[in-house]
């Protein structure tokens, strides 16, 4: 009896844990996150597609641009996982290369940016609650995790931009 | 043939439903505009391009049977609903998706929102032909005359009604109605913007809330979370093991198969967040660990991806292995390159 009570104990107690865990997520997090998704959403919409394609695709010719500026417009403006529909302005040897470009884009930007792909924050916020539980700041990791992404999808952009292009010369000489 | 032509309303970039065909008839000839401020130019637009007759809803009503659109500027929920309810085709000149009391009245056979003049599309010959020799049918020659009469004579009261109104009008009540639509339209934004952001917490992120919890809840109880501190925090805490875990997962045949909704990564986030607040794991390697979980992102979504970006076939077919080799030489590269920006963080 005692053992079957204790079995019962430790069962609730798991899932009493991960209600406690639930709590902290939903009243540390979910507030912030419901203003801050609101106002870049409305910002968005003031914006507005149009002029965000108009400029978008000044960036298309200059490779630094083409793997920084065009795919951080892509992620901020449009969102996962319609950010990709900028794959279009691209003729279609760059394609893969902005697709790889965009999307390694849309976990670095939700350290400050959480609207950009709500669905998958946890790459971030997992690692991010601990530094919370530190009692450290957010700021600066958040930051220079833009940073680095930016500078990471530059480098995927050209890499792939370039293998595509062997792969496309040796397809056509086969 | 018939003196009314079709149009197609499409919904703008931001808009909800549709796309609605508009073709007024002898019965159902009024094209209302229930904006404020005469008649909204879309309303006007419809009825020039389809022979009907387009009226302002706030000086003259007609009775719900007549009416073949409602043209609106509703943010919030009272008119975008009201129409739709009565049968009629509305079309709203603000990007709105259904919501509100009336919510299950509006759907996309009767809806249309962000509608600029713009989205006014002209419909093909043989459709608008198509469809009128059924209308016309039973109407006889004379009917006709009369009706297309009548109209005339309706259109032209209107049009004097329209530029007395034009000329009455006090230049402080069209300022405020100005002011009043702008204000309107701002307020609209956030609302919308507001009912996006709590659907997305509702249907997105509480959702993964929840599993993040239950799972922590496990592995904190159980015990099992020792087992994985034993396991991932050694590699976590050098440059040659987070180096290892991003190689291992940068494997073309394995990194698709850990991408699918970013599940993986975000499971292991968690589990190194954890590491971090009992301090298994110093601070500033979050940064390069958010690569080092991460180089798999999008590897299973390629082709989708591609498509959405309208690439051929032939570029899928070279873009997905392109993508993938890429991410043997970059996800490593991009460890490196967090792991001396994080000099500095935190210490």
């Amino acid at each position: 009896m005692d053992f079957l009570i204790h079995l019962a104990e430790g069962f609730i107690g798991m899932f009493q844990e991960g209600g406690e865990t639930f709590m902290g997520l939903v009243t540390g997090i979910i507030p912030m996150l419901v203003v801050l998704i609101t106002a870049v959403n409305a910002l968005v919409r003031f914006i507005g597609e149009e002029r965000v394609n108009k400029f978008a695709q000044k960036c298309t010719k200059f490779f630094i641009l083409r793997y920084t500026i065009f795919p951080f417009l892509a992620v901020f403006f449009l969102t996962n996982p319609m950010c990709y529909t900028f794959g279009r302005f691209l003729p279609e040897k760059q394609k893969p290369a902005f697709y790889d470009s965009a999307v390694s884009f849309v976990h670095p930007i939700t350290g400050l940016f959480p609207h950009a792909n709500p669905a998958e924050l946890f790459v971030w916020m997992g690692i991010a609650a601990g530094i919370t539980e530190l009692g450290l700041s957010l700021g600066p990791l958040a930051l220079r995790f833009l940073l680095v992404g930016i500078i990471v999808m530059l480098i995927r952009g050209i890499v792939t931009e370039i293998i595509t292009d062997r792969m496309l010369k040796s397809r056509n000489a086969a | 043939m018939s003196e009314y032509k079709s149009v197609k309303v499409v919904k703008g970039p931001s808009g909800w439903g549709g796309p609605l065909i508009i073709t007024p008839s002898d019965q159902q000839k009024y094209i209302i505009s229930v904006t404020g401020g005469g008649v909204h130019k879309v309303a006007q637009e419809i009825a020039d391009r389809t022979g009907g007759i387009a009226i302002d809803g706030f000086e003259k009503s007609v009775p719900k049977e007549e009416i073949a659109a409602a043209v609106i500027n509703c943010g919030g929920t009272a008119r975008s609903g009201v129409y739709p309810r009565m049968g009629v085709k509305t079309i709203n000149t603000y990007s709105n998706s259904p919501s509100g009391p009336l919510l299950k009245f509006i759907n996309e056979g009767n809806f249309v929102s962000g509608v600029d003049v713009r989205n006014i599309e002209d419909l093909e010959a043989e459709e608008i032909a198509a469809s009128s020799i059924e209308e016309s049918q039973p109407s006889n020659l004379m009917d006709k005359k009369i009706a297309q009469q009548l109209k005339e004579e309706a259109k032209a009261k209107v049009r004097e009604n329209n530029s007395e109104k034009g000329k009455k009008k006090n230049p402080i009540m069209k300022l405020i109605e100005v002011l009043g639509n702008k204000v309107g339209n701002v307020v609209s934004v956030f609302f919308q913007s507001g009912r996006d952001t709590i659907e997305t917490v509702i249907k997105n992120i509480l959702p993964f809330m929840a599993f993040v919890s239950a799972l922590m809840g496990i592995i904190t109880f159980t015990g099992i979370g020792d087992f994985i501190a034993n396991l991932v925090a050694p590699m976590a805490t050098s440059l040659i093991g987070m180096l290892i875990i991003s190689l291992v997962a940068a494997i073309p045949i394995v990194s698709p198969l850990l991408a699918p909704g970013a599940v993986i990564a975000q499971v292991v986030g968690v589990l190194i967040g954890v590491e971090i607040a009992n301090g298994n794991i110093p601070p500033q390697m979050a940064l390069p660990a958010l690569f080092a979980i991460n180089p798999q992102v999008g590897t299973d979504f390629v082709p989708v991806g591609l498509t959405l970006g309208e690439a051929e076939p032939e570029t899928i077919e070279v873009g997905v292995p392109a993508v993938l080799f890429s991410r043997l030489i970059t996800g490593p590269i991009a460890v490196i390159i967090a792991y001396f920006a994080s000099f500095g963080l935190y210490s």
